[in-house]
């Protein structure tokens, strides 16, 4: 029963930290900051069951050679590499604009004056809805966990509002679906309302931290929220090795 | 007794348009009734001329009520000045709408473009009814230096014209001097019969 | 330049088909011409120039409506309101409508912003276009919209002056309209529009009695002894565009 009612995370510790793996339609915050390793902790999330990746800063590519030098397994995951799809969609308007002569003389100038005199007027086509990209593919999928790499790409392209909404819409279809929806998130840069909002839509919050100890940094993974499984909240002091992320030592709060 | 003083104005009307180019119509607001039904008559008797009669005064929707033939007559086309401002919205194939009776250019426009379709053999009359009321809407020098282009134009072309002046206290100076620009003045008066 | 002088010693006018217009321009646009129609949204610049392009066609010169502003489903269906748009010869190909930015658009240029380069690989088109077709009349509308689509002063500037070039080296009578905010008596948005032209109308409003009327004025006519007088402009379905003498209110 245990085993139908949760979906392990793929990290050892953390499961047992969270008691036995993520609660099925559960949509997780994960708050990262700079140094916490937050990548690498979704690539691992990312072994274990059938998994949808959207990536938006690293390559697909990077991301499987990251998985294969730790060892795990890649069978399992689909791959939405955006971070290509934006940097070819930059490119190639750059492309576009130096191409202007050279279209130019590919066109016949009668074909010219039949377009522009017959034809409709052009639909604002810009750059490529990736927000649009992203709530499509996330109704149409079925599996057990989605993770979003990271939240800061739309974030940086669309206004928040429509963030939500889409953040939204995809809670309900994970819900449905029955699996894990895991979100990245850059903690501090989006301003404390908009982190606020994110918390509240999040069945569970988990938030990655970086102390200075003297001279040495500590990082630490916290529960900080878990709907409707109270005992559940505490902390854990980690390290990343061979094997990446690894729980030492477990406090519960609670 | 009407009808003796409709057929005296009628008469009148007749004899003064015949031998001048212009007329002005000077009348007591009494007698506007009688000489606007008088003019009408006239109007209808002379199928083969073409007319273009300008209100100032009452709106198409109710002349027409009034007079029905006006609605079948095939020689008179009107311009309303008041019935949009007024807010009335109709459409009829005799009448032009104008916005407001301010928009005195534009009504010299549609003035003239009527008569451009009018073959050029036929007779041509323009009726103005009435330059008081287009001086209740608009400034008297402004009226002025209108009607004194629509005397030139309408001569130009050889087209009579037929311009009402109602009396009215305050209004005397500026319509005396739009009334002579005519070639022909009549007064209208209740003792005149 | 000399082209300009010897059509205006040779007294050729291009006819407007607006009669009082022409009576004021002592019989038309000097052949040859760019005359800026400066004016507010609405204040019936298309409509002018689609007249003039008609009339032109009716006498047997072919001339081409580039938009930038409005589509041409829309544009069309203004027209068709009024009685002097002849669809026929648009269909014969003796007006020739064609929206700019399915043009550049097929160019792959970005249709909201042009970099220089795109602005002057446009106005090559443009030319091309116009010598392609063998036009003897040109509309631009409007001039604005296409400068609004450049992004700083002096590309703005440049292009003008490009385009001004480019005019003066065809044959063909250009009318380029200009949108300036309502009520305003500067004659372009980018104050440089006009001397790139050799004339410039303004079409204006005049408040009478809290009434706008539509006025029309012939600023400037390079080569022609024209009038200055404001006129009283009207727009109706049946005339188009038609002029009366402005009666002079005390303001």
């Amino acid at each position: 029963m245990a085993k139908d009612e949760f979906i392990s995370t793929g990290i050892d510790k953390l499961d047992k930290l969270l008691e036995g793996g993520t609660p099925r339609g559960f949509s997780v915050l994960i708050l990262g900051t700079p140094g916490s390793s937050v990548e690498i902790l979704c690539k691992q999330l990312a072994t274990v069951g059938k998994v949808l990746y959207f990536t938006t800063e690293e390559t697909e590519d990077e991301i499987l050679n990251t998985i294969s030098r730790f060892g795990w397994d890649k069978s399992n995951i689909k791959i939405v590499d955006i971070a290509s799809e934006y940097s070819k969609a930059v490119l190639s308007s750059e492309e576009k604009r130096i191409s202007v002569y050279k279209q130019r003389s590919k066109i016949k100038l009668k074909e010219l004056i039949e377009i522009g005199s017959s034809g409709l007027p052009p639909t604002q086509k810009g750059a490529e809805d990736f927000l649009a990209v992203l709530s499509n593919k996330l109704k149409s999928a079925k599996y057990e966990k989605i993770i979003i790499n990271s939240l800061d790409f739309f974030l940086s392209q669309y206004r928040q509002e429509e963030v939500i909404r889409t953040v939204h819409a995809a809670k309900i279809s994970n819900l449905e679906n029955k699996g894990v929806l895991f979100i990245i998130m850059t903690r501090g840069i989006h301003g404390d309302i908009f982190e606020r909002k994110m918390e509240g839509i999040a069945d569970c919050v988990l938030e990655l931290e970086v102390l200075q100890k003297g001279s040495a940094f500590e990082r630490f993974l916290a529960v900080k929220k878990m709907k409707n499984y109270a005992k559940k909240i505490g902390i854990a002091r980690y390290i990343i090795d061979s094997d990446g992320f690894v729980l030492e030592m477990i406090e519960r709060i609670m | 007794m009407a009808n003796v003083l409709i057929d005296g104005l009628k008469e009148r009307i007749s004899n003064a348009i015949k031998i001048n180019q212009s007329i002005g119509i000077m009348l007591p607001g009494s007698n506007y009734s009688d000489l606007v039904q008088a003019l009408f008559e006239y109007i209808n008797s002379k199928p083969e001329e073409a007319w273009v009669y300008v209100t100032v005064t009452k709106p198409y929707g109710t002349l027409v009520k009034q007079y029905e033939y006006l609605l079948e007559a095939k020689n008179i086309k009107f311009i309303d000045c008041i019935s949009r401002a007024a807010g009335i919205l109709r459409s009829d194939s005799n009448c032009i709408y104008l916005e407001s009776p301010s928009m005195l250019e534009k009504l010299g426009l549609e003035i003239m473009n009527i008569f451009k379709e009018v073959d050029e053999d036929t007779e041509k009359f323009l009726v103005i009814d009435s330059l008081s009321n287009l001086i209740i809407y608009n400034d008297a020098e402004i009226v002025t230096e209108f009607f004194y282009h629509i005397v030139n134009r309408t001569r130009a072309k050889d087209i009579h014209t037929i311009s009402l002046a109602i009396e009215e206290e305050g209004l005397e100076k500026h319509l005396n001097r739009l009334i002579y620009l005519n070639d022909k003045i009549l007064k209208v008066r209740d003792s005149f019969i | 330049m000399q082209e300009e002088e010897r059509l205006i010693v040779d007294n050729e006018r291009c006819k407007t088909g607006i009669d009082e217009l022409d009576i004021q321009l002592g019989g038309g646009i000097p052949t040859g011409s760019t005359v800026l129609m400066v004016g507010s949204s609405g204040s019936g610049k298309t409509t002018l120039c689609m007249q003039f392009l008609i009339n032109g066609a009716q006498q047997g010169e072919r001339g081409v409506f580039f938009t930038i502003t409005e589509p041409l489903f829309k544009l069309t269906k203004n027209m068709e309101g009024f009685s002097f748009y002849d669809k026929k010869l648009v269909e014969s190909g003796m007006v020739n409508l064609i929206d700019l930015r399915i043009i550049s658009e097929r160019l792959g240029l970005d249709t909201e912003k042009y970099t220089a380069e795109d602005a002057s690989a446009l106005l090559d088109i443009l030319r091309d276009i116009a010598d392609e077709l063998n036009v003897k009349r040109l509309v631009i509308d409007s001039i604005t919209a296409l400068c609004y689509r450049l992004q700083t002063p002096e590309m703005i500037r440049d292009f003008i002056f490009k385009l001004g070039s480019s005019l003066a080296a065809m044959k063909c009578t250009t009318l380029l309209t200009s949108e300036v905010p309502p009520m305003t008596f500067q004659y372009s948005q980018y104050g440089i529009e006009e001397f790139i032209s050799d004339g410039i109308m303004f079409l204006g409003d005049l408040e009478r009695k809290g009434d706008l009327i539509r006025t029309f004025q012939i600023v400037k006519m390079r080569g022609a002894a024209h009038s200055r007088t404001k006129s009283a402009m009207s727009i109706s379905s049946k005339s188009g565009v038609e002029l009366a003498p402005l009666l002079k209110s005390r303001e």
